[in-house]
């Protein structure tokens, strides 16, 4: 079998607490990386309470609840995340996905991380659906995603305020079938 | 949409800890009973320590654990218990233990009806691919009622149980999704 935790250009990882917790008071100090994110107000926490919240999250393994670090496989660099929320009854997960280095945007990283996120969440969790939300003023993101095999499928209106303008969230989602009609010819 | 909570003879119902924990202390004199229901003997526990359990355990919500107390639907008398877990998400597979604590509900088609409820709630409320169970060599009545409800038999741990001397296996019994649609029209 494959080794599902490796892409091309990354692979993803299980860090210490604080190993995380140190790249991410770096990376929330980059107010676009925290806008791109999610639309949550900007925040900076210290390194003390970030690892408090990862501790706290992975106390206990649950079937609900995936996070991963990823690293460069060039550098062995630690430069972003994913987490995967499975809805468990519905077979759908939720996917989250930031990449803190922003010399490492633009440059395919996203994409396969993405393409490593949907292998697991497809052949290890066994999911139906993978879905997401992203902010209309993201098309880098937006065609990351598509490249991914990810599909349009609604968008809620004016939903976000950002720098006194409304802008709309947008809906994406995989289908299973999808996903393998591009992908499983190389399994 | 069907009402999945009821079958011909017993509805699924809530637990309540006080009334529960009076019903398993009862219910666990029976050693009949318990020699059906697990593999190891246990001791006998008392109420309070049925409810600290049932709290503690049975209490915390979550969507791979179901626990359901068994009514009857003439006269909503709690016969017996019921647990769904499951084992595995990705392959979509739950483990099914059920008794029925009032003997004198015993070979009456109670059980079946259970199954057929807890068949009905796992394949189309939980959405499983598949439910197993574990049964004894011992206990032919369930192992009866079980086939009857559609499950197969899929293999046994040969001598695993020790009992009066005598030793005997434990069987593995299992049903699918597509297996329990074939049986069972749907109306939705």
């Amino acid at each position: 079998m494959k080794d599902i935790f490796r892409g091309e250009l990354v692979r993803i990882t299980n860090e210490e607490p604080d190993v995380v917790a140190k790249a991410s008071v770096r990376w929330q100090l980059d107010s676009e990386y925290g806008r791109l994110l999610d639309s949550e107000s900007i925040h900076l926490f210290s390194e003390k309470a970030i690892k408090n919240w990862i501790e706290k999250n992975s106390e206990s393994i649950k079937p609900e609840r995936y996070q991963f670090s990823v690293r460069t496989l060039a550098e062995d660099k630690l430069i972003g995340f994913f987490g995967l929320y499975v809805e468990l009854i519905h077979s759908e997960a939720w996917v989250g996905i930031g990449i803190g280095e922003r010399d490492f945007w633009s440059k395919g990283y996203g994409t396969d991380m993405m393409n490593v996120c949907l292998r697991y969440a497809f052949l290890e969790l066994g999911v139906q659906r993978v879905s997401l939300g992203l902010h209309e003023y993201n098309p880098r993101a937006l065609r990351s995603y598509e490249k991914a095999g990810f599909k349009l499928e609604g968008r809620t209106r004016k939903d976000v305020l950002r720098e006194g303008k409304r802008t709309d969230t947008f809906w994406m989602g995989i289908l299973r079938d999808e996903w393998m009609a591009q992908n499983g010819a190389a399994l | 949409m069907n009402e999945i909570l009821k079958g011909k003879f017993v509805r699924l119902s809530a637990y309540d800890p006080k009334e529960m924990s009076n019903a398993f202390s009862r219910w666990n004199r029976n050693s009949e009973y318990i020699r059906l229901l697990n593999s190891s003997m246990g001791p006998l526990q008392s109420p309070k320590r049925a409810e600290k359990w049932m709290d503690e355990e049975v209490g915390e919500m979550s969507p791979a654990s179901y626990y359901f107390t068994i009514r009857t639907l003439e006269d909503d008398k709690l016969i017996g218990e019921l647990g769904l877990d499951v084992v595995d998400w990705s392959g979509r597979d739950a483990f099914v233990g059920l008794g029925i604590g009032e003997t004198e509900y015993w070979s009456k088609g109670y059980g079946t009806d259970i199954m057929n409820v807890l068949l009905q709630f796992a394949f189309m409320e939980v959405n499983l691919r598949r439910v197993t169970l574990t049964v004894f060599e011992y206990n032919p009545r369930a192992i009866r009622s079980y086939e009857k409800a559609g499950f197969r038999h899929e293999g046994r741990l040969r001598q695993l149980l020790n009992k009066e001397g005598k030793r005997w296996d434990m069987f593995y019994m299992g049903i699918l999704r597509e297996e329990w649609l074939e049986r069972n029209t749907v109306q939705g």
